[in-house]
């Protein structure tokens, strides 16, 4: 698996990786330098989301020691915004004539799918699911089928950027905080909206353990607009055994009744929020999962990413996932050691 | 003519987004695919719309397209030939 994020999360050793903080309400990638990954003739005309997307992809073929990549699938709640605000931009600056192809083949959401496929040569099944806040989850639930089906692996991933022209249309509907606030502080204030975020997650998926495996998904269900009390026996009956919960607070405090709901439901286990981590956005719920993998796998949390916890447990062997996007897509999973 | 060749070789490279290539890097005469600039057929597209917006000539024929953008001389010559005597 490999992630880009808004923290140090390619390269290194997250463990020891600082804690990357703004208060600018929005939480932009630590990039990479692409160059070793992409070719030079490829990498001159992508835009962010596509060199962020790819290269998490290539990292994390890399480093699973599959040789032969069976299907793609991934999820995206908006696609290349970057390339879709500069073909629209162009159709009224050229009044919808002299228009560039590249802007407006990039802004189809499976670009970076497609781009995957070229550069590893994979010709098998090649999906993008875009669903706001379930489009990662879907992603993984076909993903889920697949192996079932007999796919030998899957590449199966999430991307989402933020451009300054779509968090302000979002902050026109009120998804984030009017105050600036520092992601460190995030959970202190409870008021409406959150903080932006973005980044890229790929998990390369087997259906039984393999040699390099860091975790095993063993529970997955997903809840539209559920009523509490589905959401609260959903909660319980997936949270058997589990030993630490990794939850998607933002600091929303229209949504945050749902995630108080763990605060009954599972007295006394651990929780720890990930979005001042990632911020918020469409498929935060892939970080959420990689995180949880990361720390099922060392069998350690990277304590300096947590100041404004005062315990924070040591490790884990069994962890309940539970976000949701603004109150509509809830999703809840879990994830053990292998 | 070396004055709009130079221009030409400006927006060509802020069009494909030559990152590492600075104008004096392009010979007038060397092709711009294949070999030389190494530039593919989405590049092609590009050019062709570099020429509607800047110079305001469209290309209707891609056989023509082809001769037009084989190297910043016959870019060159070719606007020339369409702008008003």
């Amino acid at each position: 698996m490999a992630a880009i994020s808004p923290q140090t999360t390619f390269q290194g050793d997250i463990f020891s990786a600082p804690l990357v903080h703004t208060d600018k309400n929005l939480l932009a990638c630590v990039e990479p330098d692409y160059k070793p990954f992409i070719p030079a003739n490829s990498l001159r005309r992508m835009t962010r989301v596509l060199k962020i997307g790819l290269t998490t992809a290539l990292q994390c073929i890399n480093g699973s020691g599959v040789e032969t990549i069976g299907p793609i699938v991934t999820g995206t709640g908006k696609g290349s915004l970057q390339d879709t605000e500069k073909f629209i931009r162009e159709i009224e600056q050229y009044k919808e004539t002299a228009l560039n192809p590249t802007p407006f083949i990039q802004s189809t959401y499976n670009s970076v799918n497609g781009l995957i496929a070229l550069q590893v040569k994979g010709t098998a099944y090649n999906n993008t699911f875009v669903h706001r806040g379930f489009s990662f989850e879907n992603a993984l639930l076909d993903s889920m089928m697949l192996l079932a089906e007999g796919a030998p692996n899957t590449l199966t991933g999430a991307f989402e950027e933020i451009t300054a022209e779509h968090f302000y249309i979002k902050s026109r509907i009120g998804f984030w905080k009017d105050a600036p606030t520092d992601n460190r502080a995030l959970y202190e204030t409870l008021t409406p909206g959150s903080i932006a975020g973005e980044g890229a997650t790929f998990f390369l998926l087997t259906g039984t353990p393999a040699p390099n495996s860091k975790a095993a998904l063993t529970g997955f269900k997903m809840l539209y607009k559920p009523a509490e009390a589905k959401l609260a026996a959903a909660l319980a009956e997936m949270a058997a055994g589990a030993d630490l919960v990794l939850t998607g607070r933002n600091g929303d405090s229209r949504y945050e009744h749902y995630y108080q709901q763990l605060d009954t439901l599972l007295p006394g286990i651990p929780q720890l929020p990930f979005k001042h981590l990632c911020g918020e956005h469409d498929t935060a719920g892939a970080f959420g999962m990689w995180l949880g993998a990361q720390i099922l796998h060392a069998q350690q949390v990277p304590a300096q990413w947590f100041p404004m916890l005062k315990d924070i447990p040591a490790t884990a062997g069994k962890i309940l996932l539970y976000n949701h996007f603004y109150g509509e897509q809830h999703a809840i999973m879990v994830l053990e050691r292998v | 003519m070396e004055e709009l060749k130079s221009k030409l070789k400006a927006q060509i490279i802020e069009a494909l987004n030559l990152q590492d290539t600075k104008p004096e890097d392009i010979d007038d005469n060397a092709p711009l695919f294949g070999e030389g600039l190494g530039l593919d057929s989405i590049d092609s597209l590009e050019l062709m719309v570099l020429l509607e917006r800047q110079y305001h000539i469209k290309v209707e024929d891609p056989r023509e397209g082809r001769k037009i953008l084989q190297s910043v001389q016959s870019m060159a010559d070719f606007i020339q030939s369409k702008q008003p005597a």
